[in-house]
């Protein structure tokens, strides 16, 4: 086998930049999530929420036409309306589909609690598995920095979660241009701005945390535990200090994704302090500046941990 | 012949555990043998040649750059010990997700990628999903990933696990192919008389530290104060070993079978050169002369031993 005759020849070309070896390892750990068939199952029943949205929307479209049909054959006019109005005020009131700005903030809400299940069991076939059979080695041993290699990992979690949240709001986005009133998608310029701002803040914030997450704890089980704990607990323990307790709205700080929330209804421009309940019960807000620096803080303190982490990539055996 | 891999008063700690203590050395083209006993720190050393380790004290360079930087990996390429990788790609999908990582536009590393994987012997294979890849396929794929941007210096731990008897002298012819075009390898096993068959350039590491390094000869040439057995077979086997008990350095002689004589020296230098001067004043012929503790093993063993 002579080494000229496999094709072996000295690259004249120029190399490209290690930053460019964030998107291949991007790609490659995609394709390690999606040839997963459990995934796909996740990643549909994550859909299901923009499923309800999508159709919603479509709906409550159709029953602003139906409302304005005159009368139809055995159902009098005025019934048939009524009935349209009843369907209408209920979507409108439970899950604003009107394809205003209550209606996206609505969607990426209840679509984070999908998201973080999806996330918890991605995170360690994206990253722990890397480190529990120490496939970092063929990473490391490439011309590329450990940053590269942790960006890449992070670039994926971003595209992972923006497949759940910000993709689909965007499509709502769209379909509500096509379907609400005319010229919807010029004159709400600055929502689609707000939707993408708060989309990619989630899916950074949630891919800084589940990289450092599953480079920490790196099995499957243990990392859902402790993810459930951050983004389930800290809500109640949050809700039991601020509204049962009284204390002070920055309470509130602890719970991530309302620090999330509270920054996207920034994002979105609308006051993240909703009126819930039927005797009107306001719940408190912590104000944007505290969000920030929690959220500030515990990006830094992720990083400083991966950056740490990855310095030691010897583990004493 | 100039370094490739330099490593200058490399001390490496894991908190109080001491991975690798004050090692200079230096790897130049051809084929170089790291040997020693588990937890002697030969991972330590392989993790600061490819840069995945920082030093605490000393330097590491891989053609001038220190190996921590990505410039450095340019001109390495490391084939791990460990072969549980990405199950669901394919093999060609990994060596090609891996050649990507190297900078190269997309065509030329899925050309990179496919000669590497024909090169290693896997072309009919490579479309396999890994997680049906036998031990063997598994070293070729990533021998194959190791070699793709055709670095000037190869690491390559345990690259012989697994591998068939044929698979074994294919991957032996191209390892010597490497090393006569000017490439480094450096070959951490503990199958010996497999190193054997590669190079008689050895580092021995125990106890994170370097203990011996050059070739066989050499190193044994500094166990001189070690007895050494060497076989001697001539027509006359008495009489010979009857003289070789009045040379100074003989320890002790023994008959073998009908033509052979083991005997035990300590000098072996000394013993040589007056074994040639005995020989030519009683002009006696050798058939054969053997040295039986000058095997890869034989030094090994002797230098863990002090």
């Amino acid at each position: 086998m002579s080494l000229s005759l496999m094709g072996y020849r000295s690259w004249q070309g120029k190399l490209g930049s290690s930053l460019r070896s964030i998107w291949p390892i991007s790609r490659v750990s995609l394709q390690l999530v999606f040839r997963q068939k459990l995934y796909w199952v996740l990643y549909v029943l994550a859909l299901m929420t923009f499923f309800v949205f999508f159709f919603g929307i479509y709906l409550f479209s159709q029953i602003d036409t139906e409302t304005i049909t005159p009368n139809r054959p055995g159902i009098p006019a005025q019934t048939a309306n009524k009935f349209f109005v009843d369907i209408k005020n209920s979507i409108q009131k439970d899950l604003k589909l009107s394809g205003d700005v209550e209606t996206y903030r609505n969607f990426y809400v209840l679509q984070g609690y999908y998201v973080m299940v999806v996330l918890a069991m991605a995170g360690s076939l994206i990253i722990g598995n890397d480190y529990r059979y120490g496939s970092l080695a063929f990473y490391l041993s490439k011309p590329m920095g450990h940053w590269h290699y942790l960006l890449g990992k992070i670039f994926t979690v971003v595209i992972f979660t923006a497949l759940m949240t910000f993709v689909p709001a965007l499509v709502l986005y769209f379909e509500c241009s096509m379907l609400m009133e005319e010229g919807y998608f010029w004159e709400h310029l600055a929502l689609l701005r707000g939707i993408a701002l708060y989309g990619l803040a989630i899916a950074f914030v949630l891919g800084v945390l589940v990289v450092t997450l599953a480079s920490a704890v790196r099995r499957t089980a243990p990392l859902v535990m402790i993810w459930i704990a951050l983004l389930a607990i800290c809500p109640v323990m949050g809700n039991l200090f601020v509204d049962r307790l009284g204390y002070s709205a920055n309470w509130r700080l602890i719970d991530l994704w309302n620090d999330l929330y509270v920054f996207g209804s920034w994002c979105l421009n609308i006051s993240p302090v909703p009126v819930v309940g039927q005797r009107g019960f306001i719940r408190r807000q912590p104000s944007l500046t505290p969000v920030l620096i929690v959220l500030g803080s515990v990006m830094v303190f992720c990083l400083v941990y991966l950056h740490r982490k990855i310095r030691a990539v010897e583990v004493v055996t | 012949m100039s370094e490739i891999l330099t490593l200058t008063h490399v001390s490496k700690w894991y908190g109080p555990v001491m991975g690798l203590s004050d090692v200079t050395l230096d790897v130049k083209p051809g084929i170089t043998g790291l040997v020693g006993p588990n937890g002697a720190g030969k991972s330590t050393l392989m993790k600061l040649a490819t840069g995945q380790l920082r030093p605490d004290v000393g330097t590491v360079t891989v053609c001038g750059k220190t190996a921590w930087s990505a410039a450095a990996k340019l001109y390495m390429g490391f084939c791990p010990e460990n072969d549980v990788f990405y199950e669901e790609m394919t093999g060609r999908q990994f060596v090609r997700g891996m050649t990507r990582l190297c900078g190269y536009s997309k065509r030329e590393a899925y050309r990179r990628a496919d000669a590497a994987i024909e090169r290693v012997g896997m072309a009919d294979r490579a479309d396999k999903k890994v997680r049906g890849f036998s031990k063997g396929m598994r070293q070729r794929v990533k021998l194959a990933h190791a070699l793709v941007h055709d670095p000037q210096l190869l690491i390559l731990d345990e690259p012989m696990n697994g591998v068939d008897p044929v698979g074994r002298m294919e991957l032996y012819a191209l390892f010597h192919q490497l090393a006569e075009s000017g490439k480094a390898l450096l070959i951490s096993s503990h199958q010996l008389e497999e190193l054997e068959k590669l190079t008689n350039r050895l580092m021995i590491i125990a106890r994170g530290m370097l203990i011996a390094s050059g070739t066989l000869s050499e190193i044994r040439e500094t166990l001189a104060d070690i007895p050494l057995s060497v076989r001697l077979d001539c027509d006359q086997p008495r009489k010979l070993a009857a003289d070789l008990l009045n040379l100074p350095d003989v320890l002790g002689v023994e008959l073998s079978d009908v033509h052979s004589v083991v005997v035990r020296v300590q000098h072996s230098r000394r013993f040589f050169t007056n074994l040639g001067e005995y020989l030519a004043k009683e002009s006696l012929a050798l058939r054969r002369m053997e040295s039986l503790d000058a095997s890869t093993q034989a030094v090994l063993d002797y230098v863990l031993k002090r």
